[in-house]
């Protein structure tokens, strides 16, 4: 009767390797582990980690 | 009311001077269990079983809907629903065991002969598929017909001991039945993250190899399979996963085998993730020997024999998650774990080899969502 739903929400952390700037943002299509993109500092920045993290709601 | 002059022995029937109504109270019920006591357990018991097919039958039907909306997303040639329909009956007949020898190779032949069918269905279902979706849909075939078979199975055993009001045959079903449960469950928390294309706990060993291939050549060495040559500490380092980012587990004892007729391995360091024991904590790392792979047995099968017959000693670093973390979208506590797996494969080296030897590290699991 109070038993909450748990949903999983998908993050993607994403790390330059010049910076090392450390970015969690939620997932998108796409996204796949050690995928490359451009840092705002002009380095690469790479996906070191695709997880779930629960709620409850 | 007044308790103090409560006799029991009148109460239960048992004095001098006895009621034949308590006596009946008490005879009737004997004899009702006596002959109908089996039948009685039989409904009880079979309450719980229905609402566990219920639920079995809920996650056939969404699995089924989910592998259609995502096939049909995907442009196929026609409607996939009468073709998917098919392959969701499809069995497999494994060899006979009754003479064991060779038996390994007829499995193996078996199951991959299914693999190969199901990709050429897929692929003639939907020729323009790349290989990331290909991989998708394989894997919640397998899903979905895997929660269809254990439907069928919990359901036709309880309709069997129910048309035969065989009480012993529901037992088995009783106890099975919370595992099975568990197994499904599972799948059915399985098909969002094979969907979106997303690690799964399953991962960590290709996520950890994967990590390590990254500023080497790779090369392809079996059938969705990739090798990466590099050093470390003076040692080669020889490191092999399953291609990523599709949703695979590649062949890495074909690789082996590929690999010990090329050159010389001196040890094998497997890491993979291991169904843990109630009762322990998840994500936690353990170090052993032996080849640490799932499945039917046939890849470990192989390795152990390769690993035999060139003597080459077999380590396994393993990190323990529930079933349901194995198969669903890598938790934060899996994930954060990759670093300490990497320095612990370094040490294993360490440990292990002398400078000029040959080390071959295999990430063992399903590689979705983990590229190299």
């Amino acid at each position: 009767m109070f038993s909450k739903k748990e949903i999983i929400i998908p993050y993607t952390v994403v790390v330059c390797t010049g910076c090392q700037m450390t970015q969690k943002r939620e997932f998108v299509s796409g996204d796949v582990l050690f995928a490359e993109s451009k840092c705002s500092c002009g380095k690469t920045a790479r996906i070191e980690k695709i997880f779930g993290e629960a709620v409850q709601s | 009311m007044d308790f103090t002059n409560f006799d029991i022995e009148e109460f239960f029937g048992l004095g001098d001077d006895t009621n034949p109504l308590m006596m009946l109270i008490w005879i009737v019920p004997i004899i009702i269990f006596v002959f109908y006591g089996q039948r009685i357990q039989l409904y009880i018991t079979s309450g719980e079983i229905k609402k566990g097919i219920k639920k079995l039958e809920a996650y056939r039907n969404e699995s089924r809907e989910d592998l259609i909306s995502h096939v049909k997303g995907i442009n196929p040639s026609s409607d996939p629903e009468e073709k998917i329909d098919r392959f969701l009956d499809y069995f497999t007949i494994m060899p006979v065991d009754v003479d064991p020898g060779g038996i390994i190779g007829k499995i193996r032949h078996t199951i991959r002969s299914r693999e190969d069918y199901t990709r050429q269905h897929i692929s003639s279902m939907i020729p323009e598929i790349t290989p990331l979706e290909l991989g998708k849909v394989q894997t919640l075939l397998e899903i979905a017909s895997s929660l269809q078979m254990l439907y069928k199975v919990v359901n036709h055993m309880y309709l069997t001991a129910k048309k035969q009001n065989n009480y012993p045959l529901i037992l088995p079903l009783q106890m099975l039945l919370p595992t099975v449960l568990e197994h499904a469950d599972a799948m059915k928390a399985a098909i969002p993250a094979f969907r979106a294309g997303q690690p799964v706990g399953d991962g960590i060993g290709p996520m950890v190899i994967g990590r390590m291939m990254l500023e080497c050549t790779k090369e392809t060495v079996s059938f969705e399979t990739v090798l990466a040559r590099t050093e470390f500490e003076g040692r080669q380092l020889v490191l092999v996963k399953a291609r990523g980012p599709e949703s695979t587990v590649g062949r890495p004892a074909d690789a082996l085998e590929v690999l010990t007729a090329d050159c010389s391995i001196d040890v094998i360091i497997m890491v993979d993730a291991s169904l843990k024991m109630e009762g322990e904590d998840s994500a936690t790392i353990a170090h052993g020997f032996g080849a640490a792979i799932g499945g039917i047995g046939t890849e470990r099968f192989q390795i152990e024999e390769i690993a035999t017959r060139k003597k080459i000693p077999v380590f396994s670093i393993i990190v323990r998650q529930s079933i349901k973390e194995a198969i669903t979208l890598m938790t934060r506590d899996i994930a954060d774990q990759a670093d300490d797996v990497r320095k612990r494969i370094q040490e294993m080296i360490l440990e292990n080899t002398k400078e000029g030897q040959t080390v071959l590290a295999i990430g063992v699991g399903n590689t979705s969502g983990v590229s190299q």
